[in-house]
């Protein structure tokens, strides 16, 4: 089965259906739609109220303010298309009882679990539209974006080095039985570590090598700049290229992971386990 | 059919429930852990975001508006109390749902027990659960923060868990709607949120609007929070807070009452409708 001619033309069908399944397994629960829309807001909320009772009494919020938090607030929920989108695209197959049939469909995995991911990214534009529209409807002003197309680059360094962490982290719910819990460490982890909702300067020296050492810090630093122009990390040129190969590198390491994973975890009669 | 009636047979009830609850948890210790970890991640979170927009003036700024200075603990106190209402949401709330999903609320169902008891059974596994997750949050940061605060810790303590009789009240509410409605986890997701904003988890309440300050006195947890930063923080002791204390025993009575009622209510419906047997 897996010695099978694959076009791209194939490819293709295989991604599309894979898209579709889970659109369609999506828009079959209005709960998650509903879920999705109430609590993205309520979360930005949440947190700006908590933030709110350290600034001075007189600041006035200020647009550029809103719009670092809020594109710090979209950097998390991409974030979270990758752990629980694509990192958890195989647990929730084995969850639904239907890992064997998507394992043995002559189709391959790798456009199965981008399918996911890619509809996790069209419905999670959609509720950053919605957010942002009714932020700016509660007063919390325009979105700036200073340099859209640096951003939409920036953006894709994002995305390919995330698919790339994604389909590692798919590896690992493979093997692992507390799932949940390493998704949810990884998360609130990436949250502080990668300076998404305040800079890395303001994270003591220490645990800062650990920000630095991590790739999405990176890629955030340059989505914000392009959005923000905030100043960067490392000289702007330096940080596109080091972005550039450490997103290829990423794509690279979680594709090759996974395979061994599964492999390995077929072998051992490991992967139907939960 | 018998049911399991006097106080022996409904202690051997309880036991068995609990001890089932306990067995779960440390088959699957990642979602403790979890529980013990949350309340720091949050408040590092939120740390890190007011120093970066209160910059030098951040810890003043904390103080003018919450009248302490010591902000790990504020935050503390409010991520542990929040913590507790998430892990009695997610358990009691959601109990008898995950039950379903695993296909053995029948066999739950047609036990000699009733209903009241075995809510009270998930309930007395989560005051345990619940219990480690204050003393190991709040006792390891005091421990290290304020040291002789231990009185405070005691008293705090006994504050949650008078907290807790009417947050489990809302558990059997949500229980019953989870029956009604299915899908919990996006349900619970909602009600940990707001939870979390309105009882002034990371804030006082009063930098909410006026009319959001309704829905928050109306919370068990915002007393709990508040009562518990007047202790720990300003010496205040459960004596000198006798007022708030009132109000939450009167929550604790009225919650549970009403949770139940509306739980019997919906399972009685969905019983007769088949809606238990559904996804």
């Amino acid at each position: 089965m897996n010695s099978r001619n694959i076009s791209p033309f194939m490819l293709a069908e295989e991604f599309k259906a894979a898209f579709m399944k889970d659109f369609r397994s999506y828009v079959r629960q209005p709960a998650w739609i509903l879920g999705d829309l109430i609590s993205t807001p309520l979360w930005f909320f949440f947190f700006a109220l908590g933030v709110t009772i350290f600034a001075p009494a007189t600041q006035t919020s200020g647009y550029q303010g809103f719009s670092y938090f809020f594109f710090g607030f979209i950097f998390i929920i991409l974030f979270s298309t990758t752990i629980w989108g694509t990192g958890q695209s195989v647990k929730n197959e084995q969850m639904a009882g239907t890992l064997e049939q998507f394992f043995l469909a002559p189709a391959n995995r790798l456009t199965l679990i981008l399918g996911r991911w890619a509809r996790i990214f069209v419905t999670d534009i959609l509720v950053i539209g919605y957010t942002t529209v009714l932020l700016y409807l509660f007063g919390g002003g325009p979105l700036i974006l200073y340099q859209p197309g640096m951003f939409l680059f920036s953006l894709s360094l994002f995305e390919v080095g995330s698919i790339g962490f994604g389909m590692f982290f798919a590896g690992l719910t493979m093997k692992m039985k507390s799932y949940n819990t390493l998704s949810n460490l990884v998360f609130f982890g990436y949250m502080i570590l990668t300076g998404a909702l305040f800079p890395v300067n303001v994270i003591p020296v220490p645990f800062r090598y650990v920000s630095l050492a991590i790739p999405f810090t990176y890629f955030i630093d340059l989505m914000r700049h392009a959005a923000l122009l905030t100043p960067t990390i490392l000289p702007l040129f330096v940080e596109y290229l080091a972005g550039i190969l450490v997103a290829a590198v990423m794509l690279i390491v979680g594709f090759v992971t996974f395979n061994w994973i599964e492999t390995d975890a077929r072998a051992r009669g490991t992967i139907a386990s939960n | 059919m018998r049911k399991v009636s006097g106080i022996r047979g409904t202690v051997r009830a309880l036991g068995a429930i609990f001890w089932k609850g306990i067995k779960h948890y440390t088959r699957y210790p990642g979602g403790f852990l979890l529980y013990l970890i949350l309340p720091f991640l949050f408040t590092l979170l939120i740390f890190g975001m007011g120093q970066f927009i209160g910059g030098g003036n951040a810890a003043l700024n904390f103080a003018a508006r919450t009248g302490t200075s010591n902000i790990l603990v504020y935050e503390i106190l409010g991520s542990a109390v929040w913590m507790t209402s998430w892990v009695v949401v997610e358990d009691v709330g959601v109990a008898l749902r995950d039950e379903q999903m695993k296909g053995t609320l029948e066999q739950n169902f047609l036990a000699p027990v009733n209903r009241f008891t075995l809510l009270v059974g998930i309930s007395l596994t989560d005051i345990a659960i619940t219990t480690c997750i204050f003393f190991i949050v709040v006792g390891v940061t005091l421990a290290f923060t304020m040291p002789g605060a231990y009185l405070g810790l005691l008293q705090a303590f006994l504050l949650l868990l008078v907290g807790l009789v009417p947050l489990f009240g809302i558990g059997f509410l949500f229980a019953g709607f989870v029956i009604k409605f299915k899908e919990p986890y996006v349900f619970t997701q909602v009600v940990n949120l707001v939870f979390g904003a309105l009882t002034g988890t990371y804030y006082p309440v009063a930098i909410l609007p006026y009319w959001v300050r309704g829905l928050s006195g109306v919370l068990p947890q915002t007393y709990v929070i508040e009562n518990m930063r007047q202790i720990v923080l300003a010496n205040q002791t459960l004596v000198s807070l006798y007022g708030s204390i009132f109000i939450l025993l009167a929550l604790a009575l009225a919650y549970p009452t009403i949770g139940y009622a509306i739980f019997k209510q919906l399972e009685k419906k969905a019983s007769v409708t088949g809606e238990l047997s559904k996804y």
